[in-house]
């Protein structure tokens, strides 16, 4: 597969690593008063759909940056791809 | 009736001079009949099962072999039948032959595209005894009892038969060829391509296609499989332009191979299509060589294509009809192939049977050669396609059996008419090789006028196809439609495609009609001539359920093995298709998968192979070690000394020990420099590393060392190491050897993903400093004759848990750590890299004068279960912080990574498991890792168990053997003896549950 | 104290230099690398430190630039990266680099990190071939450009120094596997 960095431009998947969902940027608040469930949530559940999934993947022979990219389960059809920190930034991530 | 000249004329098959030459002007050659594209002035010797021949060069082994009269080159898979040449290509069932001798010998090689070289030696395969007298073919007197499914219904009891009775027996008599079974004496290599455009085959629409996208500027990778671009044009009497064809695409080559976007890569198999326009392709180096002079014998390449034109071309099928797998029956476009690009006809008495207008024109070249036609025999009750004076044509008629054993002698027709041949030419059509467009989600969908799948579906992103590869199974269709097609690929990429002339050609006639096999045969009609499977076979599938193209192909073994039944899958479903009643449509095809053709394990492996398998990392001081008696131990890709032997040291025990004990009565010195370090800056690095360690470091002091302990998300432990404050915005965090790029990769996730507005920073910086461990009560002193004047050492100055930035031996910058694995006072030091080998020196020779020593893995690990450390053989990745005895290292005051799942209340259970030391009662026995225990008076059951055996060390400092452990509630059982089972060695002793601290409990030493 | 005893500096492929036909291949003498992260939030003091230090821009990722006075090569890695490659005997190229851009910049000696190796002359694009993803065609990888990748399971950081040479780094531990790649991939193409 070939990701297109949106900094670097298209990469051969081989230089990247993949994590899995791209939910688990959305971290629950360890404060909340029902944060063991939150987290249990974050940590066990995902959705496994056949169809367009948002995934992590990091650039670990490259610039070490972290992307969420935007692919077709069942394609392979990538047809977006963010920088991982400035999709966090936009979910509000305040730390 | 259309005339001969009018479908065109066989020109480059016989050159005139050869025409007035008799057979014999061919040294031996009985077969050669004119030179064709060959290089006749080139002569190559070989030899065939130790027979001596020749053959020219541009030659294949097969056209050769047939050169020389040898029909009979093989025995089938499963009976053993005498099996000749059935095709001129990579689509080859039959013709499967050893190559080469010794550790070099290649099995299963395709006689087909075989590249004859002078002293290529090569031997038939599957036969015990001689070709012509196979002792196995008894098999096929067998045959009535080895019909499909046969191996599915026999072998399955008694069941104590199969592995004494069974198994042996169909493994000798399996298999295709032997193994030389020595280490491949090749090498071979991978690479990458980049390009606009891809082309995969250079026949008409090949070429035209590359023509088309070179002309317009774009990057251009034309690929085929052959030695010889030009795709049928090689092979038939067409012309293009008034002149032959093959003059044509020798031109077109010559112009692509001048252009400079152009990558012509002949030999090359494009294999897979892969994700987002990424081909496989391999190409073959030295195979066409006698030697390779260690240079790859091939290349896998990856290919990067932004489009690609699939022009592979089409392949013909057979008719199944009785006995039609004899030596000499042949397919009729290989029949021309053999005569127009070899100047070699595979008999001289022959017959053509077909089911379509193409099988004509090989009647065409036939007579024209001067092989004497008895018939052309056509299933369709029509009209003769072409005018043949004097030869006999069997209207509506069909080949029912065929006469002969290790040559066809003889035919019979539908109509009882007997034909004396010795070689028959058949055509049951051509199917267009879509392979490539399904190895994604494409379908192949059924096109009525030809007769065949033409590619359907979803193609691979990018991929067009052209030419007879589409259905355009004429030569002027070809040409234009390799053109179209590439033109629109360009344009879809922006470029301007350059107008240009499609060459002058005909559209020879094509028509043809949808027969598979002649229904009245009465002996065994061949479908897949690999796997010897049958219409009979078809039958009995379907009679037995297994209908579907995929239960077919498992049931009856079809289209498996090297050819992937690229002749036989057709017919063979377009049969299921009449017996299920279903339209062919319906039927469908298996599912294409790669690759095309075989492709070598040697080349998927390229250079990983032996100690190239993955890199290998050094440690700084790896020479000297190397030069000081060290054993050395791969740890990841690291190589470690694990101890290092002094003369008279007899085994590792002896300098294990010595090490360990020298260490804690005086110095050791240990390179560390593997474990990972990683320089952490920003003004909120402190508050980061409080949210990845599960303990607290932003309140660490400038110039402090604190143990840290990182925990997955779940809670579970998966990391620990010291972190040092060098500075208010500077800490060096170190992690264990093996979890180094695990914890960098989560530390970037976390200030990317996480918390993306911090300030902070990480780099590794894990081989820019060579550190080394200085642990012993003299450590100290040693350090004192290494570190500059000026840096205070002392307790005072520089406790335990101390850091900071020194020199070294004059003033080398270093880094200074007191921190300790082995429970003695003890330091770590690292000075930049490139003076670590000289480093150890220095060390060494300070240390003189207390005698220290290097100590390896082995004396370290003895040392840490000593003094109760954790490594990975406690943290197995199910460890909590509250196995371990650190439940309160994991703060609850902050955020931090795995904090709050570590809560839940499996993982705080009193009675959980937690880590103890163990001594064996009986202190002469030995401890075994990985015992399991059992309190006493208790069965030895998983019921019973009550924890594990993690690590275990001889102790030289206390005389006998130690444990590291996880025993339920094991904190609360200090001096109960326990049971310590080992099924897995028939071992079972009492041991002594104690503090995992056997040494030092009360960390005086390491304070002092 | 440390009179007693001098270390020796010996980087693992110091003095490499070989010729392969068109091909050479040469460890570079005394190459320095430091790490420059661009804070967060400091990113206009960052640039500017950097233009005022070495007289130029810092370049876009995937491209480098050699300073004004031609004594060093900036090298963008990522937005908030880049690398200072230049010649440096001793063991401080840190404080080098902290006297052009002052503490505006957090700095990494990345010096003994890596190991260097230079491959020039023509051919040596299809040795590259053998072992490099990214594409190397004029047109999309010029001179200057720079790019981390994989090779034969290593990292490595190629810079385009010349119409026919290249710089590559890769980790200094591994340097004998680098070498022997590198020279597998020469004497399987010449």
């Amino acid at each position: 597969m070939i990701i297109n960095h949106p900094i670097l431009g298209p990469r051969d998947a081989a230089e990247f690593v993949y994590l899995g969902d791209a939910s688990l940027i959305d971290r629950p608040d360890w404060q909340a008063e029902d944060a063991a469930e939150q987290f249990y949530k974050y940590g066990y559940l995902r959705d496994n759909p056949a169809g367009q999934h948002q995934e992590l993947w990091y650039h670990e022979q490259g610039d070490r940056s972290w992307l969420v990219v935007t692919r077709n389960t069942l394609s392979h059809e990538i047809t977006q791809v963010e920088l991982a920190r400035d999709v966090a930034r936009a979910k509000g991530r305040d730390t | 009736m259309t005339q001969v000249e009018n479908i065109g004329t066989a020109v480059n098959f016989v050159s005139e001079e050869a025409q007035d030459r008799t057979p014999t002007s061919f040294a031996g050659q009985v077969n050669r009949v004119g030179t064709g594209l060959t290089n006749p002035g080139q002569k190559m010797s070989f030899t065939f099962n130790g027979r001596k021949m020749t053959g020219f060069g541009g030659d294949t082994l097969a056209s050769a072999l047939l050169a020389n009269g040898q029909t009979l080159v093989g025995r089938s898979f499963k009976y053993h039948r005498p099996r000749g040449i059935l095709t001129a290509g990579s689509e080859e069932p039959n013709a499967l032959v050893e190559l080469r001798s010794g550790a070099a010998q290649e099995p299963n090689t395709r006689a087909t595209v075989t590249e004859l070289f002078d002293g290529l030696m090569a031997k038939s395969q599957n036969h015990r005894g001689s070709l012509n007298f196979d002792m196995m073919a008894v098999t096929d007197f067998a045959s009535p009892f080895l019909a499909a499914g046969f191996y599915y219904k026999t072998f399955m009891w008694p069941k104590a038969f199969w592995e004494k009775l069974y198994e042996p027996i169909i493994r000798a008599a399996a298999g295709l060829g032997s193994l030389s079974m020595q280490e491949d004496p090749d090498s071979y290599d991978k690479g990458f391509l980049h390009c606009d455009l891809l082309v995969i085959g250079a026949g008409p629409s090949g070429l035209m296609a590359a023509l088309a996208a070179a002309r317009s500027g774009a990057r251009v990778i034309l690929a085929d499989e052959d030695f010889l671009p030009g795709g049928r044009l090689n092979a038939e009497g067409l012309e293009v332009n008034g002149a032959p064809g093959s003059m044509w695409a020798a031109n077109t080559v010559a112009e692509l191979a001048s252009m400079d976007n152009v990558r012509m890569m002949t030999r090359t198999t494009v294999y897979g299509a892969y994700d987002h326009g990424v081909y496989g392709a391999l190409e073959r180096c030295t195979d066409h060589l006698a030697k390779s002079d260690g240079k790859p014998r091939q290349v896998l390449w990856r290919v990067y294509s932004k489009r690609a034109v699939l022009a592979a071309g089409s392949t013909e099928r057979p008719i199944a009809f009785g006995n039609n797998d004899r030596p000499g029956i042949m397919l009729a476009g290989a029949v021309r192939t053999y005569l127009n690009r070899f100047g070699v006809v595979p008999g001289r008495e022959m017959a053509v049977f077909t089911n379509n207008d193409d099988g004509w024109q090989t009647a065409v070249d036939l007579q024209n050669a001067g092989v004497e036609l008895r018939a052309v025999i056509d299933s369709r009750d029509v009209d003769a396609p072409v005018h043949l004076p004097g030869v006999r044509y069997l209207r509506g008629q069909g080949i029912v059996n065929t006469i002969g054993r290790k040559g066809v002698k003889a035919v019979e027709t539908t109509a009882g008419v007997t034909l004396p041949v010795d070689a028959v030419a058949v055509s049951g059509g051509w199917n267009p090789n879509v392979h490539l467009t399904c190895h994604q989600r494409g379908r192949p969908q059924w096109r009525e006028e030809i007769n065949a799948f033409v590619p359907g579906g979803v193609l691979p992103v990018g991929m067009a196809v052209a030419g007879a590869a589409n259905g355009a199974m004429t030569l002027a269709a070809a040409l234009a439609e390799g053109q179209a097609v590439a033109e629109a690929q360009l344009t879809d990429l922006g470029y301007r495609p350059v107008a240009a002339d499609i060459p002058e050609a005909q559209d020879e006639p094509s028509k043809g009609a949808a027969y598979w096999h002649v229904g009245e045969s009465r002996t065994r009609a061949w479908l897949d001539q690999q796997n010897d499977v049958t219409v009979k076979d078809v039958k009995q599938s379907f009679q037995e359920g297994f209908r579907s193209v995929e239960h077919l192909k498992r049931y009856t073994t079809l289209g498996m093995a090297t050819d992937q039944g690229k002749t036989a899958n057709i017919p063979a479903l377009a049969i299921m298709s009449e017996l299920t009643g279903k339209p062919i449509q319906d039927t469908g095809t298996t599912i294409f998968r790669p690759p095309y053709t075989p492709v070598p394990i040697g080349a998927f492996g390229g250079r990983s192979r032996g100690k190239d398998f993955r890199p290998t990392r050094l440690t700084p001081s790896h020479r000297w070690a190397e030069a000081n008696g060290a054993s050395f131990v791969n740890v990841g890709n690291w190589l470690r000394a694990e101890w290092y032997t002094k003369p008279g040291e007899k085994v590792w025990r002896d300098s294990v020990d010595r090490e360990a004990l020298a260490t804690r009565t005086s110095v050791g010195i240990c390179d560390v420099t593997t474990l990972g370090k990683i320089d952490i800056k920003g003004k909120d690095a402190g508050a980061f590393l409080d949210k990845v360690y599960s303990n607290t470091f932003s309140t660490l002091k400038v110039g402090r060392v604190r143990y840290g302990l990182m925990l997955r998300e779940d809670g579970i432990c998966y990391d620990d190491g010291t972190t040092a404050r060098m500075d208010e915005d500077h800490y060096v965090m170190t992690t264990t050897t093996a979890n180094a790029v695990l914890v960098y990769r989560n530390l970037e996730f976390a200030r990317q993903c996480l918390w993306p507005n911090l300030d902070v920073h990480v780099i590794s910086t894990t081989d820019g400093w060579a550190q080394f461990a200085v642990a012993g009560p003299k450590s100290r002193d040693l350090l004192r004759k290494v570190v500059d004047e000026g840096f205070d050492l002392s307790n005072e100055a520089f406790p335990f848990m101390a850091c900071g930035k020194v020199t070294v031996f004059g003033g080398t910058p270093a880094r200074l750590f007191r921190i300790s694995f082995s429970g003695e006072l003890a330091f770590e030091i690292a000075v930049p890299a490139r003076f670590g080998n000289s480093m150890i020196e220095g060390l060494m020779k300070a240390g003189e004068a207390f005698d220290a020593v290097p100590y390896g893995t082995e004396a370290l690990g003895v040392m840490r279960i000593e003094k109760g450390h954790c490594t990975a053989n406690e943290l197995t990745g199910q460890t909590t912080a509250h196995n371990i005895g650190l439940g309160r290292m994991v703060s609850q005051k902050k955020e931090c990574i795995g904090n709050v799942l570590s809560r839940r209340e499996e993982m705080i259970r009193e009675d959980d498991v937690k880590l103890v030391g163990l001594r064996p009662v009986d202190r002469s026995l030995g401890l075994i890792a990985g015992s399991h225990f059992i309190t006493k008076g208790e069965a030895a059951n998983m019921a019973n168990d009550q924890g594990w055996m993690t690590s275990v060390a001889w102790s030289p400092n206390l005389g006998h053997s130690i444990g590291l452990g996880f025993v339920k509630s094991g904190d609360a059982r200090m001096g109960e003896v326990i049971h310590a089972v080992s099924p897995v060695h028939g071992t079972e002793m009492d041991v002594e549950i104690v503090s995992a601290h056997f040494v030092d409990p009360e960390g005086e030493r390491l304070r002092g | 104290m440390g009179e007693m005893f001098t270390l020796v500096c010996a980087p693992p492929l110091a003095g490499y230099e070989k010729r392969f036909g068109t091909i050479s291949l040469t460890a570079p003498k005394d190459l320095a690398v430091v790490n420059m992260a661009i804070p967060l939030g400091g990113e206009a003091k960052a640039l500017k430190a950097v233009k005022t230090g070495y007289g130029v821009a810092l370049p876009e990722p995937g491209t480098s630039v050699d300073t004004k006075k031609g004594d060093a090569r900036l090298v963008r890695l990522a937005p908030d990266q880049a690398f200072v490659i230049f010649t440096r005997a001793a063991p401080d190229a840190e404080e080098v680099v902290a006297g052009h851009v002052k503490k505006a910049l957090y700095l990494t000696d990345q010096t003994d990190v890596w190991t260097g190796l230079e491959i020039s002359g023509p051919g040596a694009l299809a040795a590259l071939e053998r072992i490099c993803p990214v594409d190397l065609h004029p047109a999309h990888f010029a001179v200057g450009d720079a790019a981390r990748t994989v090779m034969e399971h290593l990292g490595v950081l190629i810079l385009r120094t010349g119409e026919d040479s290249y710089l590559l780094l890769s980790a200094s531990s591994s340097a004998g596997s680098f070498l022997h790649m590198l020279e597998t991939s020469i004497e399987n193409v010449t």
